[in-house]
């Protein structure tokens, strides 16, 4: 067997691991062995003594064979039947012979009679082919002419063309048209490729039974039985077709036809090859609803994800991250790495987060990793580079050295000239701006801390593997990003492995382990009082560098103007680095019993542990203004840790006769999470260098230690008649830690129903609707982001000294409210699915109405009660929307596909009740932005003065009403409340502006010409404001800081009263409130990625496909806004509209390549 | 099977629902839990150092509201800061408006005080502990209650009164401002219990020093009869404290000095304790410190103070000549690092360099009554009530100690005048200025006499304001400006609450 194994292999190639295999034995194969008389030998050795004797050719199933002793005695009998009778006959194996030369083994059971009626009609088959292809000429055949053959008999070329069976064929979409690059594998083995250009394939060697899975990208995968043809003509039938597609959903998934809720699916796929550091970059413009801001430019942040508006008051408005089933909460992190995202799934109304219960109002984001495919066994390497820079035409352009200096001068001049109404003479002027056209330097500020062509690299390795029962994949990968200022970046490691198995027919089980280390080098961006503010406001007089090359210490601090530290010199040498490490682990048991019922244990848990460290030197100057170095050096230190951990067992039942269709589920979830730190601060330092905390003088530390733990209980049924009446209902009871002792659970039940009204008889005739389904929900859903302990009053310490010596002592610290309960969110939504002209087009519509109730508000109690505040579940908030998206794709001309996906949601949000004698929240600060939440109105609108122009004349001032301090030049507010005196309190401010848009939009647009595509995501927001708080700083003209380019058209004198809006820099006083002149429009639309690739065809057997692209993330801004970033928001979710500067946002080019072998 | 397989489940499930009611309780780890402490005495004695500690952030954040707003002390000019918000400027420039929030802020935590006080006084009343020493406790606990009436009804006039817990906002919501006579008559109450519980100063231990006596107790009655021109009983209630063994210390300056806490001279000081890794640190006087100073005034390199409450000229000038106490009490500049004298004067009073090690944790204690204090007081009552003839005797020896010629021969206006004066010096910068100038003046006059100051102050300000010139609504002290405004966000939340006159 070994050297007939061994021939074999040289003449044909591979032949593998099949089960039934085409078995071949030549006579030119001796066998070296002479067998004796009555000796027990193999089957398969008398089958090869036997084809050698009587030059037949033996086929059989191996696996049945193989192990088969017999007893043989030689020369006793002359035909093949009496010696295959006797040797069979103490077995449970039969034979057939045909044409007197092919000779079947076959098991007699019923299974053995249909392998040898198969084996029979593959044979006939083969016979009558070989009839008809004479003439065929394809290049398999060829190639297989210069095999030497094993026997010179007629029948050979036959027999030869039956065991290295080819299979060509080609692949075509529902058009006719070929794909290119359609995975073809032989089910069950590494065998495999991949269409070529003109959609054709071959494979070698392929057992003709076999099937082929044939997979490709937005196309349904299709599994073929060969049956013995060596032709196939293969259509591939499209995703938005599925129908039958499965789509995740809490705890569970759903066929798409069944689903009755607002859900988006994210086909990760489709995003497109872009430059992700976080994992919720690829949602951005995807779903209708679903608004992800990048807030800053931060190498690997997390962005800013509100699903379906601003919900509550009180609570956080961010969504429930589900990672495969862990509910890991509010955030996704920096760890996840985006490409090991499969799929992600987005809950939004009611029907479908109810089942997550207290967790459920803001929307669940549900994510899904990669598994290995079944049958497929890959090896990918994905890897883009990319450079990011500051597009010039978002820069922000301060005065430079010269200009400012010339600010300087004409502003000491004009008080003279106002406050003392006298010529000032050159000689007066301060030394230090008296000759402004002397000015040494001329420093951008903003330019100095800016790093050109930032690099930015990601590399992964990914190996699947899904044969046999057990499959496997092991995901490595690696990003590196450098900021767009200079000395920041971020890195991240991680580490991905499943195994998922059958073990038999009733139990599987799974664990996903994942691991990853990120960090790297931060610096405090957000705000004027950061790095990115200061750049901006620093004096552009001062250079970087002294003559000797050192840095320059300290920046302004002369002529009026604030002093502050080197804003380079603070990147390279304050240094400020975290690092945060993560394992997490899911596994489950499902064990699957009486047909119908399955239950499924699973245990998740995320161990995590961060560290931030932060040490400034004494070579640097101080925070704020005018300290110069040096200054004592401080340490700063944090170690966090973090254990979620969360069992779910999970009973289900589905089962489907005749039209009716029925599953259901109940389950028991519990979870808890704990954190801890502890945090050290270290003040004065012998050195610079040794940087560690037993260095520090002065030494201080603390720790802490919070967790909050849930359970609930869950059950879903749902109920489809006919595939056209669907039903669903769920119900979960939930208990959380974070709720008072009379108010510890709460119930959150949800029904939706739809109607398919394309499968009704009525509709039949209306042949270009291909699906129509209308949908309805409601449901009760909650919101615990309040905090852990706010339900138990505590004593926190108040110590004192008596006899010179501590003594301990308490207060209490909290008003407790001991009702505090669940926030609740009813929400109803109604939707409309339609796919139509041949699923060219699909269409969804979506209208809800989401009302939060009893919402946990600090509410203002009488301070006589010892607290100002108190938790109170209080408030009513309204969030209505629309929601619409269509996708549209077809063929232009041949090889020429067009798609387009738009989406555009509409959200109107509306305080409907606060409290009683709260009918309003503030929050923001004099000389910040107010937000207000006002009963009525929309939450936290924009609040300030509103500023009706310039006082132009000392007698316009004396005509209005009193404003303290008001001189011509001066921002003239409106005195709202008409009492004749502009107050400083919030008598006088009114609604300035209103950060949310009227509407948010994505667009993207594909198209793909052979192997060439290209993908283009466009995004937007309409009709909303921000106020850019910086301004109040870099239009701040009193002479302390570096001021916009613009403020030199500022209001100097009535005669010279400049651009008419820019205030004279003579006083500056109730320009730095809140007041409408920061406000700006802030609509915008985003050329956000364009990507252009190129796909290779595959290389047959070696490579399965090869993808170059070209990516640009970021390219184009279309905005009046002027700051560089109209998705900014420095503020809160409640305190939206606020820009005072952060890490500014970079465009980044890069380039792409993604291999499969 | 099937039935097996469910009750298999329904029994997981109860196993997890049988820890549930202690998998859902989370106390915070890092606190105490109210519901099982006020207990033993131990607790008790907690919880009444609490309102002590408590008393240590309300003296520290009560110059802007008794010296800065006066005619003792005003802001070192920064642009960069106005003063969280214009709030502390505010207070300066006579610019109070309901919405300031440093108002709102020594309301409220007045109240917050009350809160535990009166919580911790209810727990008393229903525990088990010893009665002498749940009488003890109570005295103290009422001293502090009287003693926040007190500031309470001072600053704003009528107030509310509480006395017991509030377990409820709604309960709250009930309250309204009761006279001040009612307000007076509690302050009265609770100090009359004080006095007939708390231990002479001489009787507590060592170890238990920084306790209020009945010394503190008579004092402050002292105050309150004063304050109501009730001067037979000032002098009556102030005459039990002269025989307490309190006498005055020989030298001004070791009164301050923290070598010398809880001195003779001392009835009432509020105790801090220098480098406490406890947070026990009195860091009030960097607060008081030149700006931008880079090292010269504070001993560190590079470091600054905060440039609020610094001596105006006028009381720089207000000195006479020679009186010892004015270098204890202020600086006039200093010289920065380059050499340079810089004209910015600042408290040195509660300054001393070598007393702690620990950058800003200073252990100064801050004096709340003297018996300096209630000479003067003395001084004052007995003027009113029969003339200066027999108040010399408490006037003179201060003027002596700080090496000033004693006075005579004064009728009993200028008397009053001189006392006020004596006062403004000896006890300057220790939060007596406002009240002394509210006692002693009606609004009318106090409206004069500060519109006075601030015109001065315009007109020559202590500090440079470099280009930012005063806004003309600038030290515009008007008559109902003497009482406070109840904050704006209580108003607005309660109804029932009223606003003091003038600013509606």
């Amino acid at each position: 067997m070994v050297i007939i194994n061994y021939l074999l292999k040289r003449s044909f190639g591979r032949l593998g691991m099949v089960c039934l295999m085409l078995f071949l034995v030549s006579a030119n194969s001796l066998s070296a062995t002479r067998i004796m008389e009555n000796q027990e030998i193999s089957l398969l050795e008398a089958i090869e003594l036997l084809s050698k004797k009587y030059e037949v050719y033996f086929t059989y199933d191996r696996t049945i064979v193989s192990h088969v002793m017999v007893s043989y005695d030689d020369d006793h009998r002359s035909n093949v039947n009496d010696e295959l009778q006797n040797l069979l006959k103490e077995t449970d194996l039969n034979f057939q012979i045909f044409d007197t030369q092919f000779v079947i083994i076959y098991k007699k059971d019923e299974q053995g009679l249909k392998s040898l009626r198969q084996m029979k009609n593959m044979m006939e088959g083969i016979l009558q082919e070989e009839d008809h292809k004479k003439s065929d000429k394809s290049i398999a055949l060829e190639r297989r002419s210069s095999v030497p053959l094993l026997s010179r008999s007629p029948e050979y070329s036959l027999i030869d063309r039956r065991v290295v069976m080819n299979i060509s064929g080609v692949v075509t979409d529902e058009q006719g048209e070929p794909l290119v690059g359609v995975n073809v594998q032989v089910k069950g083995s590494s065998i495999g490729t991949a269409t070529d250009i003109d959609g054709k394939f071959i494979i070698e060697d392929v057992e003709d039974q076999a099937v082929l899975v044939v997979s490709y990208i937005g196309y349904q995968t299709q599994e073929i039985n060969i049956s013995g043809s060596i032709s196939l003509s293969i259509t591939l039938i499209a995703d938005s077709q599925l129908l039958d597609e499965v789509v995740v959903v809490g705890y569970g998934t759903k066929r798409k036809r069944d689903i009755t809720s607002a859900i988006s699916v994210i086909d990760v796929e489709n995003v497109g090859d872009v430059p992700a550091s976080n994992a919720s970059r690829l949602l951005q413009g995807q779903a209708a609803g679903v608004v992800v801001k990048q807030l800053t430019g931060t190498p690997g942040e997390q962005m800013n994800v509100i699903i379906r508006g601003v919900g509550s008051l009180g609570a956080g408005s961010d969504p429930l991250y589900v990672i495969d089933g862990f509910a890991v909460g509010t955030s996704i992190g920096e760890n996840l790495n985006p490409n090991d995202i499969e799929s992600i799934s987005i809950l939004k109304d009611a029907a479908s987060t109810a089942i997550y219960g207290a967790r459920g109002s803001n929307g669940v984001v549900l994510i899904t990793t990669k598994n290995a495919k079944k049958g497929v066994a890959d090896l990918s390497f994905t890897s883009y580079f990319g450079v990011q820079n500051l597009p010039k035409s978002r820069r922000i352009n301060m005065m430079d050295g010269p200009q400012f200096a010339r600010f300087l001068q004409e502003s000491w001049m004009d008080r003279i000239r106002y406050f003392q109404n006298r010529e000032p003479s050159l000689d007066e002027v301060p030394e230090g701006i008296r000759y402004p056209e002397q000015t040494k330097y001329s420093t951008d500020w903003l330019d100095a801390i800016t790093q050109q062509n930032a690099p930015f690299q990601n590399y992964n390795l990914t190996l699947a593997s899904g044969q046999g029962k057990i499959r496997s994949l092991v995901s490595a990968g690696y990003l590196k990003q450098e900021g767009a200022l200079i000395e920041t970046d971020f890195n991240r490691y991680s580490l991905r492995a499943n195994v998922i198995g059958d073990i038999n027919d009733f139990i599987s089980m799974g664990v996903n382990l994942s691991g990853a280390y990120s960090g790297g080098k931060l610096a405090a961006t957000t705000g004027r009082d950061a790095i990115v503010g200061k750049a901006l406001w620093a004096d552009p007089r001062d250079p970087i560098y002294n003559q000797d090359g050192t840095f320059n210490p300290y920046i302004g601090g002369k002529d009026g103007v604030f002093g502050t530290a080197n804003p380079v010199m603070e990147l390279h040498q304050h240094e400020r680095k975290r690092y945060s490490n993560n394992i997490t682990t899911n596994g489950f048991v499902e064990v699957s019993f009486l047909k119908n019922f399955k239950f499924r244990s699973s245990f998740s848990a995320n161990i995590g542990s961060s560290q931030r460290k932060d040490f400034r030197p004494t070579t640097l100057a101080g925070g704020g203004f005018n300290n110069p170095p040096p200054q004592s050096a401080q340490l700063w230190e944090w170690h966090d840790k973090g254990i979620n951990i969360a069992a779910d067992q999970l009973l289900s039942y589905s089962r489907a006769f005749n039209e009716h269709r029925v599953d259901g589920m109940v389950g028991f979830s519990a979870q808890e999470d704990t954190w801890k730190q502890i945090h050290g601060y270290g003040l004065e330092f012998p050195n610079n260098e040794i940087r560690f905390m037993q260095q520090a003088e002065n030494i201080s530390s603390t720790s802490d230690e919070s967790s909050w733990s849930l359970l609930a209980y869950l059950a879903r049924l749902n109920y489809s008649f006919a595939d056209k009446y669907l039903f669903s209902v769920s119900f979960r009871r939930e208990g959380s830690s974070r709720f008072g002792a009379d108010n510890k659970f709460g119930n959150f039940p949800a029904v939706s129903v739809g109607w398919r009204l394309s499968e009704e008889a009525f509709m039949s005739e209306i042949s270009w609707i291909d699906d129509f389904k209308i949908r309805g929900s409601y449901g009760i859903t909650g919101n615990n982001s309040i905090g852990n302990y706010n339900n138990s009053a505590s004593l926190s310490s108040s110590g004192y000294i008596l006899g010179n010596q501590y003594a301990p002592g308490v207060v209490l610290n909290s008003f407790v409210n001991r009702n505090i309960g669940w926030e609740e969110s009813k929400q109803l939504d109604i939707g409309l699915d339609l796919s139509s002209f041949k699923n060219k087009l699909v269409f969804t519509a979506e209208y809800y109405k989401k009302t939060t109730n009893n919402m946990l508000l600090p509410v203002s109690i009488p301070s006589i009660t010892g607290f100002t505040s108190t938790f109170t579940n209080v408030g009513k908030v309204q969030n209505l929307g629309a929601e619409f998206a269509v996708m549209y794709r077809t063929r232009i001309v041949n090889n020429l596909n067009f798609r387009t996906n738009f989406n555009i949601a509409f959200n109107r949000n509306k305080v409907l009740e606060i409290d009683g004698e709260n009918d309003e929240l503030w929050t923001g600060s004099f000389y910040g932005v107010h937000n207000r939440s006002l009963v009525g109105r929309p939450i936290g609108m924009i609040t300030g003065y509103k500023v009706l122009g310039l006082f132009q004349t000392e007698e316009e001032i004396g005509n209005s009403p009193t404003q303290d301090g008001a001189i011509p030049g001066s921002m003239k507010m409106w005195d709202a409340d008409g009492n004749g005196v502009i107050t400083y309190d919030t008598k006088d401010m009114v609604e300035i502006g209103n950060p949310h848009p009227a509407f948010t939009w994505g667009f993207t647009l594909g198209a793909d010409y052979k192997q060439f595509d290209l993908n283009i995501l466009f995004t937007g927001a309409q009709n909303y404001d921000i106020m850019r708080e910086i301004e109040k700083t870099t239009l701040n003209v009193d002479g302390v800081f570096n001021v916009l380019e613009r403020a030199q058209n500022r209001f100097r004198s009535t005669d010279m009263p400049g651009d008419g809006r820019s205030p004279t820099a003579n006083n500056w006083k109730w320009e730095r409130e809140s007041s409408s002149f920061y406000v700006y429009d802030a609509s915008h639309a985003r050329l956000k990625s364009l990507t252009f690739g190129y796909t290779l065809s595959p290389k047959a057997n070696i490579l399965k496909g090869a993808r170059f692209y070209f990516n640009a993330d970021n390219l184009l801004l279309f905005t009046d806004y002027p700051g560089s970033n109209p998705d900014i928001n420095t503020g809160d979710n409640r305190s939206q509209g606020r820009d005072d500067e952060a890490y500014p946002v970079p465009r980044t080019l890069s380039i792409g390549l993604n291999i499969k072998f | 099977m099937r039935k097996i397989i469910i009750i298999v489940f329904i029994g997981i499930a109860l196993l997890f629902n049988s820890c549930s009611a202690d998998f859902l309780e989370k106390y915070n780890p890092t606190q105490l839990d109210e519901g099982n402490f006020f207990l033993t005495e131990d607790q008790f004695e907690q919880a009444l150092n609490g309102v002590y500690g408590q008393l240590q952030g309300y003296i520290g954040s009560q110059w802007p509201f008794t010296e800065y707003i006066s005619d003792n002390t005003t802001v070192h000019f920064n642009i960069s800061d106005r003063g969280q918000g214009p709030s502390l400027e505010a207070i300066e420039y006579f610019q109070i408006v309901p919405g300031t929030g440093n108002i709102s802020s020594l309301y409220n935590n007045i109240y917050s005080s009350l809160g535990n006080i009166n919580n911790t006084l209810k727990k008393l009343s229903d525990s088990g502990i010893d009665d002498d020493v749940r009488a003890n406790f109570e005295g103290q606990l009422k001293f502090f209650r009287a003693f926040y009436y007190f500031e309470l009804v001072r600053f704003f006039g009528d107030v509310i009164i509480v006395t017991e817990p509030i377990n409820s906002p709604e309960e709250a919501y009930t309250f309204s401002r009761s006279p001040a006579s009612e307000v007076y008559d509690l302050i009265e109450g609770d100090l009359n219990f004080a006095i007939s519980s708390l231990p002479d100063p001489g009787s507590i231990s060592s170890s238990e020093i920084g306790r209020i006596s009945k010394g503190a107790a008579l004092s402050l009655l002292g105050k309150v009869y004063l304050t109501k021109k009730q001067y037979g009983d000032a002098v009556s209630t102030l005459n039990q404290v002269l025989n307490m063994g309190y006498s005055l210390m020989p030298n001004y300056a070791d009164v301050f000095d923290p070598e010398n806490k809880n001195n003779a001279e001392s009835i009432l000081e509020i105790q801090y304790q220098a480098d406490s890794d406890l947070g026990e640190w009195s860091g009030f006087i960097y607060n008081f410190y030149p700006r931008e100073s880079y090292g010269a005034v504070i001993n560190y390199s590079g470091a600054n103070g905060g440039g609020w409450n610094i001596p105006t000229l006028d009381l720089i000038n207000f000195y006479e000549e020679g009186d010892l106490r004015k270098v204890v009490s202020l600086s006039e500049g200093y010289t920065n690092t380059d050499g340079v004298w810089v004209p910015v004067p600042f408290i040195t009073k509660y300054f001393h360099e070598d007393s702690y090690t620990v950058r800003g944790r200073l252990g100064n204690n801050w004096p709340v009554i003297r018996y300096a204090d209630v000479l003067l007081m003395l001084a004052e009552a007995i003027n009113e009530q029969s003339g200066p003839e027999d108040a010399y005797r408490f006037l003179n020896p201060l003027r002596e100690r700080a090496a000033l010629a004693p006075l005579d021969n004064l009728d009993k206006e200028s008397f009053r005048e001189a006392v006020l004066r004596e006062r403004r010096i000896e006890l300057a910068f220790e939060n007596h200025r406002w009240f002394d100038l509210k006692r002693t003046m009606s609004p009318s006059e106090l409206s004069t006499f500060l519109n006075e100051h601030g015109a001065h102050e315009r007109e020559n300000p202590t500090t440079s304001r470099g280009p930012v010139p005063f806004s003309p609504g600038d030290y515009i002290f008007e008559p109902y400006e003497v009482l406070f405004p109840i904050p704006h966000a209580q108003i607005l939340i309660n109804e029932n609450l009223t606003q003091n006159e003038g600013y509606n």
